[in-house]
């Protein structure tokens, strides 16, 4: 995956300065930088879900993005949230679902089960795509230490299985450190990569 | 609560409506001793009479055959139709836009206009016949799905765009389950308003069906035939409504619950 961004602004508001990103499968790299910096709005471009911008974006077949929030179908059950999403076979769903811990879960609706769940659910759903990158937006925000930790320890041991490299946006430098990931930071307005 | 029948628990609105409705049977049976007048005010067992002889005739299982068979084409036509203009209208700003000014205009024509314009232009047939409920039911069906289509929540939208669910998927398991209770409301609001109007329909311009029916009643100024038709006919709406309608309601809700 590689984007050459020359500009990204909003309306007359300038955002995203020139800045050069790459990643490949394997390699790990988390965008860093305050609040209101463009962190997100550059995972946005990255995940395709912002077209306009100034610069060019080459991104593989198969991304996954999980979201700040765990962003689930509430009128499908658990197991239906990833097959209907990815289009994994209910076999791979289940499989990925007892490896973050939601075995037995597989007919709950979304609301039936506690956040830390959804979001562990959110993570599978990812990689049920088999994803080339996997975006993260802010995913262990909010979350109380031990679930964060866990969260931590989860999305660490899927992305050495896969091999699937990372972009992980956040504004804990310790994070990036426990996933490996090569820490980039947003600065400047408009932002560009320190 | 647990020593209570099973269809009490499950419907706990039926002794109250049942008691509603024979207290109205009654007050119509008090009316109509006090009218003195069987021709103009017939009683509750007049009425159910006409409606068994009706209905032992096979006359009754015709009409409201042919009715509830354009009242079926019409509610078909109005819900694809107004939920895709609706949904369209939601989701696109320059849609809404440029159709919204008609939408106001036919939601303000009487129906009646509706219906005489379509008989004139084509014709006393099947086609205007439908094409005229139809045409009456659209834009409310429209509105209420405009109204569902613009809730739609974005989180979700990016989420199946990210994931890039194909069109149809994201049509069936994204969008349509967000407008479940708006297609629910507008095809319970659509199914009492469609049979109406197609009385109108019936009454001015076909030969056979409920309406017709009421007009050759209305002509002999038979009250008894009149109402012995027009509740057998609100029985059939009501079954269906009862059936159909909120069972599926039910299920397309069933999620928004906590048990398994």
């Amino acid at each position: 995956m590689r984007l050459e961004l020359r500009a990204k602004s909003f309306g007359n508001q300038p955002v995203l300065g020139p800045l050069t990103l790459s990643v490949a499968r394997g390699q790990r790299v988390a965008l860093l930088g305050p609040s209101g910096i463009g962190k997100s709005t550059l995972l946005r471009i990255l995940a395709g879900l912002d077209r306009s911008f100034d610069g060019r974006l080459t991104a593989p077949e198969r991304l996954a993005l999980v979201f700040q929030e765990p962003t689930l179908l509430p009128w499908r059950q658990a197991e239906a949230n990833i097959t209907l999403t990815t289009g994994a076979t209910p076999a791979r769903a289940r499989a990925l679902m007892a490896e973050v811990g939601l075995a037995g879960h597989e007919a709950k609706f979304p609301r039936q089960l506690s956040l830390g769940q959804q979001r562990r659910l959110s993570l599978a759903r990812a990689f049920a795509t088999d994803p080339g990158i996997l975006l993260m937006d802010e995913p262990f925000a909010s979350l109380d230490a031990d679930t964060g930790a866990r969260m931590l320890d989860l999305t660490e041991a899927l992305l050495t299985r896969s091999g699937a490299g990372l972009v992980l946006v956040t504004h804990d430098p310790a994070e990036a450190a426990r996933l490996g990931a090569t820490a980039l930071r947003l600065a400047g307005s408009p932002a560009v990569l320190g | 609560m647990s020593d209570r029948p099973l269809f009490l628990r499950r419907s706990p609105g039926l002794i109250p409506g049942l008691l509603s409705v024979l207290a109205l049977l009654a007050l119509w049976a008090v009316a109509a001793e006090l009218a003195e007048n069987a021709r103009r005010m017939p009683s509750p067992l007049a009425v159910a009479l006409r409606v068994q002889a009706l209905a032992v005739s096979g006359e009754l299982w015709f009409h409201a055959g042919m009715t509830l068979s354009r009242v079926a084409a019409a509610f078909g036509i109005a819900m694809v139709l107004g939920g895709v203009l609706g949904l369209w209208m939601g989701r696109s700003r320059a849609a809404d836009h440029w159709l919204n000014p008609g939408l106001v205009i036919l939601l303000n024509i009487p129906a009646l206009v509706v219906i005489v314009l379509c008989y004139i232009w084509i014709g006393l047939n099947e086609t205007a016949a439908i094409l005229a409920v139809a045409l009456n039911k659209i834009p409310l069906v429209t509105v209420m799905l405009r109204e569902g289509a613009r809730a739609l929540r974005p989180d979700l939208d990016e989420m199946a765009r990210a994931f890039r669910m194909s069109p149809l998927a994201r049509l069936r398991h994204v969008i349509l389950p967000q407008l479940a209770p708006h297609l629910a409301a507008a095809a319970r609001a659509g199914i009492s308003l469609i049979w109406k109007i197609v009385l109108v329909v019936e009454f001015l311009g076909r030969s056979n069906g409920v309406g017709f029916k009421i007009h050759l009643l209305f002509s002999s100024f038979d009250v008894a035939g009149v109402l012995a038709w027009a509740l057998a006919f609100v029985a059939v709406m009501l079954a269906i409504d009862l059936s159909i309608l909120r069972p599926w309601e039910a299920g397309a809700n069933r999620w928004r619950h906590d048990e398994a």
